[in-house]
């Protein structure tokens, strides 16, 4: 007797046939020319150790497995959202010229954004597995709304290297601007119901431009305006992402059908390899690795939060300025509240005969507040004893990505430490218009057909109360980064031997979240609730 | 100036690899499969980390890595091939010695095998269709060791010296070269492999085990394709008979292909070969569909390998004239004309020959003109930049003195007195490839002509495939997307530019390798095709590798004719038992029935559908297929959507005994009847079907093994005495009460 069940896949394997299942037939000629140099395996396991989660749900719960596995999951996901996003464009031109009562605004700005928020800081991507503008895009890449086929319209090109190099720095840039259009348009505070269509519109429009152009889900990755605010923001969460079940087993894969495409699933579109993933911060959730893998290898697993956070070993150059210019942008947006930022705005306006927000005090703003943090940090490094110390190569060449050395290797970070406190700064940034004006969504809804449920001037919250939240939000926030900062900076530098002086870094570091934390807190109270 | 003397003297430009880190996931891809060991793993962030100074500009990494993580700039550092032997006879009147020839010095030879890379995923193993191991026998070259090379070949070959010279190693292994597909100069592969087997001492039909003992199998063709299944066989001790409808072997090796390029010595040399070992020949026996039958019930298994003798003719007006004849029976005269020394009455030094085609048996046609005397045009309707002809065919026919015209097409042939005089042209366009060329203008050419041959290519016996096989691959193809080697993505062959405008050398490669493991498969019960006769026209080596394959899958599946087979479970050499399982209940139930059969003798697999493929399925004598059973009870039970998506794609099952089973929680209903259907539909011999509750997995799924065994006890002779199709339900579906 003579009874093999498929067992792992080895590298000494037939390809495309498990370890010791033989068909009777001689061995496959190829395989016996096929002398493929050893893997690299040893030393993986460290360093994925304190990244790696151990709850996988789609093991725990076969209910949510069969449904990942289903060809239509993403499809069910994206389809909700893909309704409301058609109706938000069709009622934002067509509907109420009232934004309050048009449902196009009070969905955009009062329910979604928020909402956004929510998720990012609790699941990560997981507004990405459901976001209406790439699943549009790739259903028309694709020729389908969820089969796994080979067909494919458009042009399929690669990214160019220079342009990927930047990461999330693309996407960072196109977040700022189109933040400026809809400050400058005033689209989202409230402004005309169309303006916000035709945000909307035009979005859907440059996504399918570049879903059309290149191969994946390049839009999603690197040009989404909300991709690297998800990214960064979305280290919070607790949803770790499609990973590996057995490292072991990915690494010797000789087919790789996660990353190429499988039989039931396409290659990864994010670009990343639930192998080597990790953080969070590019899966998108979407389950194609998960549907590819033929070896059942691949499963949803759940984190403690912030592991994303502080567990990385490989920090990205291009997350530490996005975290930057976020906190700047954000700042701006607190900032723009207050009057003397009135009375600057216009100074600068009748000088060079802008408007609202005049670019100027814009960038220069978001500039100076991520200047003046990486200033700090380039304080505590001296202070800290790292100047002296600092040799190490910036061995990434043009790869901003992976740049680490001098006052890189400090940005890297006390920049992902700040990173709850940046979080609960957006979040809270986005609270006064829901609690002013989410009402106005039933009313909006219900408007169209005769009903006037009166729910218009209804708050959920009183200015007094919102602030009080938003200020509960920042302490929250902050005590949070204190812990992430004290993980961060106790690995990568203290532990990493940049730095001569622990206490000293550690209380500087602190400090830094600190400020923040609390400058962010008073100007909530200066805005008084202002959305 | 060689690369290694251009880096001594520092003159050199090295190519420069860039690794997007960003987008790097550290899968080792390139690591694995980069000949120069130039990356390797930086463990600190676990990406790629590339040595520019051991880069050798292959781009090996660019074509394998998922992600298009990297770059590379710069040159092929690869040095240019050597010249080897070409003959180019002065005056071609009469001449017919070998016209390409080969590496005539071990320097020479060594110094070319030393361009190789030696990659550690060669992709000129996949583009070479016998799957030769080259690297191995290249390196082998490289060290002078002759007989180790030899044995190399001989592992994956058994027509190497006739391969070696006939083959289009543009489009096979040196199109899939690694320098090749960076844009180098390949190695010359060919030219090796034909200097070893020019060199080594060519043995005879060696012994390799006694496997295929006791088995006594008819192969209907004497090519190509059949003298290497009947080679295949012999070597394992299996009892050959062969047929041949010509009263001499060798097929298209004697009659199509002109001395100049394969010698008649070479060209005998496998069937002496045969012959030695005791092969049998009946020749001048054409074997039609209704002897078929009687041929399988008096051996254990019938090859196919008839082979395409039937050339394509083009219907015009004037066609039925005298002086217009097809190529088979142009270069069968022409070839015994020459070889004895003699001219044609037909054709002579004021003869004109219209050749239609300018493809490689147009050109075999053609520069056998010019050797009788006569002058030779060729006409082809496409463009030339897609033609098919092998670029340096071409080349030395119009060297020759062969007039080769493209975008041209045959109207008419006009005649005088019945014989032909006259042909009426007329200039097609093709703009892409592809696409058919359209005749666009009227305006016409006349060119005055003696003989008009018709060299468009050949085709298979069209009755004798319509009656075995159903149709020829191409309409019996099955999706092999759905069962694939998926190996063939990650090597990089695939990633190939495309040639002439057509399919890039990895697709021709994957479209041949579709074919090869086809011929494992046996499309009637103990009945194999291989070669033309499975997919149509194709080349010499495409014949041979699937000749081999077909006998390797005769004996591993050691048929027996009705009366000479051990009867019940005995009679199963091998059992594979295939599931589809969610929860992991029918992977435990069909780990169950493989460990329950696997008592009664035979070799059993377990495997899940997504990992069976054409080999598993070909080399098992019984196939139990388990899923999971969809739906609600009160709309119906049926067999897993995957489950029935992935059996649509399979080939027919003619002749194979199945027995299904459905696992389920609460009622099976008639999810195992329908699969029993679908499997019956396919031709395959149903001999069990059943269920499995979830709730006693183990316990049912060994009473189900017990009834597998039972039925096929009972039926006697395994693949025999059950009906052709449809079910035979032996186990029934308990009552959800009852299972629960």
């Amino acid at each position: 007797m003579a009874v093999t069940l498929d067992v792992e896949q080895g590298e000494g394997a037939e390809p495309g046939r498990p370890a010791g299942v033989s068909s009777g037939l001689p061995v496959n000629p190829i395989a016996t020319a096929v002398h493929l140099r050893p893997r690299r395996i040893e030393g993986a396991a460290e360093h994925f150790a304190a990244t790696d989660p151990h709850l996988d749900v789609t093991a725990r719960f076969p209910r949510l497995a069969r449904l990942a596995k289903h060809r239509r999951f993403q499809f069910m996901l994206i389809l909700p959202n893909q309704l409301i996003f058609w109706i938000v464009i069709f009622v934002g031109i067509m509907g109420a010229t009232n934004p309050g009562r048009n449902f196009a605004t009070a969905i955009t700005w009062y329910i979604w954004f928020c909402l956004v928020f929510v998720l990012m800081v609790a699941v990560g991507r997981g507004w990405c597995a459901m976001c209406p503008f790439g699943g549009f895009g790739e259903w028309i890449q694709r020729r389908t709304f969820w089969r796994r086929t080979t067909k494919r319209l458009g042009l399929g090109w690669k990214l160019p290297e220079s342009w990927a190099g930047h990461g999330l720095l693309i996407s960072l840039g196109v977040f700022v601007g189109l933040t400026w259009i809809e400050e400058f348009f005033n689209i989202a505070g409230p402004g005309t119901p169309a303006a916000t269509s035709i945000m909307v519109i035009g979005i859907v429009a440059s996504a399918l431009l570049v879903f059309m152009l290149f191969e994946r889900r390049t839009f999603c990755r690197y040009i989404c305006p909300l991709s690297s605010l998800i990214g960064t923001v979305g280290a919070m969460g607790s949803v770790a992402g499609f990973r590996t079940r057995d490292r072991q087993q990915c690494l010797s894969c000789p087919t790789k059908d996660c990353m190429r495409g499988g039989e039931e699933g396409y290659g990864c579109p994010w670009y990343t390899w639930p192998g080597s993933a990790d953080s969070n911060l590019l899966c998108g959730i979407c389950s194609e690795c998960y549907k590819a893998c033929p070896y059942d290898n691949v499963g949803l697993f759940v984190q403690k939060p912030l592991t994303s956070v502080v567990a990385p070993v490989r920090r990205r150059y291009d997350v530490a300025i996005a975290v930057l210019v976020l906190w700047g942008l954000v700042i701006f947006q607190q900032v723009n509240a207050l009057n003397w930022y009135a009375s600057l705005d216009g100074w600068l306006n009748r000088a060079t005969g802008m408007a609202y927000p005049n670019p100027i005090d814009y960038i220069g703003i978001i500039a100076l507040v991520a200047a003046a943090t990486a200033g700090v940090v380039a304080l505590i490094r001296v202070i800290g004893g790292g100047a002296r110390r600092s040799t190490a190569p910036d061995a990434a060449g043009g790869s901003t990505v992976a740049s680490k050395g001098g006052l890189r290797a400090w940005l890297m970070p006390v920049s992902y430490g700040l990173i709850p406190v940046v979080g609960a700064d957006y979040l809270a940034r986005q609270l006064p218009k829901f609690f002013k004006h989410a009402p106005r969504v039933v009313s909006a809804v219900a408007g169209p057909f005769g009903f006037h449920p009166g729910l218009y001037n209804t708050r959920l919250a009183g200015n007094g109360a919102i602030v009080a939240v938003q200020v509960g939000v920042m302490a929250l926030g902050t005590v949070v980064a204190l812990w992430t900062m004290w993980k961060t900076v106790g690995r990568d530098v203290l532990a990493g031997g940049l730095g001569t002086r622990p206490a000293v870094v550690r209380i500087a570091a602190t400090g830094l979240v600190l400020a923040c934390g609390i400058a962010a807190a008073v100007l909530y109270v200066a805005m008084h609730a202002a959305s | 100036m060689t690369v290694m003397e251009r880096e001594t003297t520092g003159l050199m430009e090295r190519p420069h690899v860039e690794v997007i880190q960003e987008r790097c996931a550290g899968c080792e891809e390139c690591v694995v499969r980069c000949p120069a060991e130039a990356l390797a793993i930086d463990p600190s962030n676990w990406v790629a980390l590339a040595d520019d100074s051991l880069c050798v500009g292959c781009r090996q990494c660019v074509r394998t890595c998922p992600f298009s993580a990297i770059t590379v700039e710069g040159p092929v550092l690869v040095d240019p091939p050597l010249p080897h032997g070409h003959y180019r006879p002065t005056a071609v009147l009469g001449d017919t010695s070998e016209t390409r020839l080969g590496f005539t010095s071990w320097d020479a030879a060594v110094a070319e095998a030393e361009r190789c890379l030696s990659c550690p995923d060669p992709t000129c193993v996949r583009g070479c269709p016998a799957h030769n191991d080259i690297p191995a026998f290249v390196a082998a070259v490289a060290r002078r060791d002759l007989a180790s090379a030899h044995d190399i070949i001989r592992r994956t070959s058994v027509l190497p010296d006739i391969c070696s010279r006939v083959c289009d190693q543009r489009v096979q292994c040196e199109g899939a070269c690694t320098w090749s597909l960076a844009g180098g100069a390949p190695v010359a592969i060919g030219a090796l492999e034909r200097f070893i087997c020019d060199n080594a001492e060519i043995p005879g039909v060696e012994p390799k085990g006694s496997a295929g003992e006791g088995l006594d199998v008819c192969v209907i063709g004497a090519g190509p394709a059949g003298m290497a299944a009947a080679w295949e066989l012999m070597a394992a001790g299996a009892k050959v008979t062969l047929f041949d409808k010509d009263e001499e072997p060798l097929g298209v090796l004697r009659w199509g292909i002109p001395s100049y390029t394969l010698p008649d010595a070479v060209a005998w040399r496998p069937w002496h070969a045969l012959e030695a070992a005791g092969a049998v020949l009946n020749a001048g026996s054409p074997v039609d569909p209704a002897q078929v039958d009687g041929l399988l019930e008096r051996h254990d298994a019938v090859v196919l390998a008839t082979g395409a003798p039937e050339p394509l003719v083009l219907r015009v007006p004037g066609a039925e004239l005298d002086g217009v004849e097809d190529a088979t029976s142009f270069l069968t005269r022409a070839k015994s004309a020459l070889g004895a020394g003699e001219s044609l009455d037909d054709v002579g030094p004021s003869s004109t020959v219209l050749v239609l085609g300018a493809g490689n048996t147009a050109m075999d046609v053609a520069r056998s003109v010019l050797r009788l005397g006569g002058q030779a045009i060729c006409i082809d309707w496409m463009n030339e930049r897609f033609a098919l002809v092998r670029p340096d065919e071409l080349a030395e026919a119009r060297e020759e003195g062969v007039e080769a015209r493209f975008n041209r097409s045959l109207l008419e042939i006009k005649g005088e007195a019945g014989q032909v005089k006259e042909a009426v042209l007329v200039d097609p366009e093709q703009p892409e490839p592809g696409v058919q060329p359209r005749v666009l203008s009227s305006q016409t050419e006349r060119i005055a002509v003696d003989r008009v041959v018709m060299a468009m290519g050949y085709r298979p016996d069209a009755s004798l495939l319509a009656a075995e096989l159903g149709g020829s691959l191409a309409t019996r193809r099955f999706d092999l997307a759905r069962v694939p080697d998926r190996s063939w993505l990650a090597s990089g062959i695939m990633a190939a530019p495309s040639i002439g405008g057509r399919a890039g050398v990895g697709q021709l490669a994957l479209g041949r390798e579709q074919a090869y493991m086809a011929s494992a498969w046996s499309p009637r019960a103990r009945l194999w095709a291989v070669g033309d006769a499975l997919c149509g026209p194709s080349t010499v080596v495409e014949a041979m590798a699937q000749g081999r394959r077909a006998a390797q899958a005769v004996i591993a599946a050691q048929p027996k004719r009705p009366g000479h087979r051990s009867g019940g479970m005995a009679g199963y050499r091998r059992v594979l038992v295939a599931y589809d399982s969610r929860g992991g209940n029918t992977r435990k139930a069909a780990e169950t029935v493989a460990q329950r059969l696997g008592h009664r003798g035979p070799a059993v697999d377990v495997l899940p559908i997504t990992s069976v493929g054409p080999d598993e399925l070909a080399s098992a004598d019984l196939l139990v297929l388990g899923t999971w059973t969809d739906g609600m009870i009160v709309g119906g039970m049926a067999p897993a959507p995957s489950t029935v998506k992935w059996m649509t794609d399979l080939p027919r099952l003619a002749g194979k005994d199945v027995a299904v089973f459905c696992t389920y929680a609460v009622n099976a209903g008639r999810a195992p009847a329908r699969l029993a259907a679908a499997m019956g539909s396919t031709g395959a011999n149903v001999v069990a079907d059943g269920s499995v509750s979830r709730w006693s997995v183990e316990q049912q799924a060994a009473r189900f093994a017990g009834e597998v065994i039972d039925a096929v006890e009972k039926a006697g002779s395994p693949m025999a005495g059950y009906p052709a199709s449809g079910s035979v339900g032996v186990a029934k579906a308990p009552s959800a009460a009852g299972a629960s």
